[in-house]
């Protein structure tokens, strides 16, 4: 059997890169002593796999990765095992067990949910100000850094639905992107062009991703885990 | 606009080295302590998250239920920058808690090179650099490690020294502290409770006085709390030492990121350039028993997937057979790795590790040291080319194909020939290789050779040598460099004379360096230890503008009779000792292992410290 688990990358390690946070998930399964699956040779590792790397430097509320074992495991036994060895900076919230055939998480992956808090202060009301407008844009060429130098890329495409609330601390932008063969929309690009359109200047903010979604077969949006707990 | 901490993480290289929050981290509130240790590492966090000492001291003091331990690394080049920029100070990685707010600051001092980082991270953490300058409220700032050894050119920083093995002594000065601190007793009062511990070393209740000509005369205790000699410290039932099994797991990858069981401390070859060799005598072992324990423990608690086993000569361990046996047979199940010393591993362990562990092919690593047997003999280094050409032939018959070889240029007595040694080694080295037939060994033969510049340390037989001189050195790096040149599998590489220079000064420096210390990070020197950090030319400036000669340091011979500025410090192995091995190093005498008897190194006047000897 196969084990989804849900979990929050939280504030305090948002900087782990994705090859860090994955050797961390594999050591806290060693501890654990749950009956994961190791790769044959002489590097045995535990085999597991991420839905989709987060960006660094963005807090994963709902991160999902794909654990196959050797035995069953009662779902709320695994997350209980697992949290019990894991740092108070990452936590399990839920665990799906999945059949064998379910397809890799990697490939159900359409899009995802972002939240961008922007604390109260000048360059936060300015950067709100704009929000509409921005989004009432039919493109916006941005220039994404790569290897090779900067790219020009339109950014506009990946955001398919956005909206802005605000409350004492601040500001929150809900931001739906998609993701797909092409390539992903990281939302710190999305803030840096905001911030460009609306002449504002870099203030206190932080990233959340807040769900990994799939599509159904309707072409609507769900949440990964919502998804496999259907099935 | 000024950024704080979390904001210059984005603007940062490797922002995971500042943030904390792994497995095992202490998570006690800061708060809620009676006394706080900020335990600093003056290198950055993957430096430091390899080191064991911190793991053990750090587990030792967390492990207290009054006390709380918090790490500190030094930042590198870009975080200082934004951080001096945007008045952001240095902070513990566990509770974010400025270095000024602690109780204790403490250093480990692992090399020399480090000791600007030192001066950056107090400076940083808003504790005044300068020891005369810190108030009643300040933090107790105290330093151990092997370094300490000659604490003198960091005395004007640096409170307390503690010496020798630190597990107990860093609780007795913790709980001292703890006690003046509920006392309200003054700094003052404090520092003298500390002098009066064993291995405890108060540098300012001394002073120094300097002959005519410069050389170093005397250090006399200035108040009746300090002993004119202080003794190192000794962890003499080291079985039952605390191992650390639970130690902070980095999310990102350390230097040495797995496992370090350290199954002895001490060694018994005496090899007279290493200092290690002599400071940490005598050797202890632990038991296979303890060590199958502690390796479980640590397999459990960390979730590492590789072992290893630590000490100063590991294929020393009177039992690494059935050690190894014992660890693979537990290790098995849990898919846990074992990398053995290559040397003296015997055929059956060999054989059991092929079949059921990882076996590293890649990293075969010697130390001949010198390139001819004489001069082996002249530094005690008992590896004969025999030794070397039967390990060597074994290894590439068993499929490494990639071998490298630690020398050191400009060690006492060196002569061209000597030199041209190295060269021949690596030549032997590749023959040992060819002599295989074809179908026996792996292609692509690599041999590596690299020379260290001899540094002479504290406490070794080689402390009163001087270092060469840079134009020596440089015409020996040339002449070893064009030996090389006609080999076609073998590469020779070399350390920078300029680093091992002022490494030198600071081995065998006194009090006055001090001030040149704190010139040169005035002047903008830190993280020497990285090459592309390191700046010769403001070293220069900071002895020239001090009145100082590196080649008083570094390239005089010192007389027998000379006093030497780390007198007051007893490592247990005594002064007519290490005279008599530099003597004998000279006439080319070898001294035997001193398990195959004792050598009287010193250590056997001290009741119940060596089993070897007693």
């Amino acid at each position: 059997m196969r084990m989804m688990v849900v979990f929050e990358k939280g504030a305090q390690v948002r900087w782990i890169g994705h090859l860090d946070l994955m050797r961390a998930m594999q050591r806290a399964l060693r501890r654990s002593g749950l009956p994961v699956e190791y790769s044959n040779g002489f590097h045995p590792h535990i085999r597991l796999s991420f839905a989709s790397p987060l960006s660094v430097g963005v807090v994963g509320l709902r991160e999902l990765m794909d654990v196959p074992l050797e035995t069953c495991v009662e779902a709320d036994r695994f997350a209980g095992e697992l949290n019990a060895v894991l740092p108070d900076c990452l936590r399990v919230s839920r665990c799906l067990p999945l059949t064998d055939d379910f397809p890799s998480l990697m490939s159900l992956v359409a899009g995802a949910d972002y939240r961008i808090r922007l604390f109260s202060g000048p360059e936060a009301d300015r950067a709100a100000e704009a929000f509409d407008g921005f989004m009432s844009l039919a493109h916006y060429q941005a220039n994404r850094r790569t290897k090779s130098g900067e790219a020009p890329c339109d950014i506009r495409p990946f955001v398919v639905g956005g909206s802005i609330a605000s409350g004492e601390w601040g500001y929150d932008i809900s931001l739906r992107t998609l993701q797909t063969a092409a390539g992903a929309l990281k939302p710190s690009l999305w803030l840096q062009c905001l911030r460009e359109y609306a002449q504002a200047g870099e203030e206190k903010a932080l990233l959340y991703r807040c769900a990994i979604l799939s599509r159904q077969s309707d072409g609507t949006f769900v949440a990964m885990e919502d998804l496999a707990h259907a099935l | 606009m000024a950024y704080d901490f979390e904001a210059l993480l984005s603007l940062v290289e490797k922002p995971a080295r500042y943030t904390g929050g792994e497995t095992n981290a202490n998570v006690k509130p800061f708060s809620q302590a009676q006394v706080t240790f900020a335990f600093c590492f003056p290198d950055t966090y993957e430096v430091a998250m390899s080191h064991l000492g911190m793991k053990i001291l750090y587990g030792i003091l967390n492990d207290l239920p009054y006390a709380l331990c918090e790490r500190v690394c030094m930042p590198w080049v870009d975080m200082l920058a934004l951080m001096r920029e945007n008045g952001v100070p240095l902070c513990s990685l566990e509770s974010r808690t400025p270095l000024r707010r602690f109780d204790i600051v403490g250093f480990t001092l692992q090399y020399e090179m480090s000791y600007t980082n030192i001066l950056e991270m107090l400076d940083l953490g808003g504790v005044a650099v300068w020891a005369e300058r810190r108030g009643d409220d300040d933090p107790v700032v105290v330093a151990g490690g092997p370094c300490a050894f000659n604490p003198e050119p960091l005395c004007p920083f640096i409170d307390a020294f503690m010496l020798g093995d630190g597990e107990d002594v860093i609780v007795e000065l913790t709980d001292i502290v703890n006690e003046c601190k509920q006392q309200g007793a003054s700094r003052v009062e404090c520092l003298r409770r500390l002098a009066g511990l064993p291995g405890v070393y108060v540098p300012r209740f001394y002073q120094d006085a300097y002959h005519q000509d410069g050389t170093f005369k005397s250090l006399t205790p200035t108040d009746a709390c300090a002993p004119g000699r202080v003794l190192r410290r000794f962890v003499t039932d080291f079985d039952a030492a605390y191992a650390p099994t639970s130690p902070p797991v980095p999310y990102m990858q350390a230097v040495f990121d797995r496992i370090m069981l350290e199954i002895m401390r001490g060694c018994t070859r005496g090899c007279r350039f290493c200092q290690a060799g002599m400071i940490y005598r005598p050797v202890r072992e632990r038991s296979v028993d303890t060590l199958v324990r502690l390796a479980l423990e640590s397999v459990k608690h960390t979730g590492y997937e590789e072992i290893s086993l630590s000490s100063l000569s590991s294929s020393d361990y009177s039992c690494l057979p059935e050690l190894a046996r014992r660890l693979t047979d537990a290790l098995k199940d849990k898919r846990v790795s074992l990398s053995l010393p290559s040397l003296r591993v015997d055929k059956f362990v060999q054989d059991t590790l092929t079949q059921t562990q990882r076996v590293k092919k890649s990293s075969l690593t010697f130390a001949p040291e010198a390139g001819s047997q004489r001069l082996r003999d002249v530094i005690n280094k008992n590896v004969t080319e025999e030794d070397l050409v039967k390990t060597l032939t074994h290894a590439f018959s068993n499929g490494w194909n990639a071998v490298k070889l630690y020398f050191m240029i400009g060690l006492p007595t060196e002569t061209d020939e000597d030199l041209a040694g190295i060269a021949r080694l690596a030549q032997t080295a590749a023959g040992a290789y060819y002599a295989l037939p074809k179908d026996k060994r792996v292609k692509g033969l690599r041999i590596t050779c690299s020379a260290a510049v001899f540094v002479p340390k504290p406490f070794t037989p080689f402390q009163w040598c001087a270092q060469d001189d840079p134009q020596t050195v440089q015409r020996k790096q040339k002449l070893v460099r064009s030996l090389f040149d006609p080999l076609k599998t073998a590469h020779f590489h070399y350390h920078d004379f300029a680093l091992s220079r002022v490494e030198a000064c600071f081995a065998v420096g006194d009090r006055r360096l001090g001030r040149v210390l704190y010139r040169a990070w005035e002047l903008g020197c830190r993280l020497d230890g990285w090459s592309d950090c390191f700046r010769y030319d403001l070293w220069e400036k900071a002895f020239a503008d001090c009145g100082m000669d590196m080649s008083f340091y570094a390239n005089r011979v010192r007389d027998p009779e000379e006093a030497l500025p780390w007198d007051h410090i007893d490592a247990g192995v005594d002064k007519a000792f290490l005279r008599r091995e530099y003597e004998r190093a000279l006439q080319g005498k070898t001294t035997r292992d001193c398990r195959q008897g004792c050598n009287a190194c010193g250590l056997q006047k001290l009741k119940g410290v060596c089993r070897i000897c007693e």
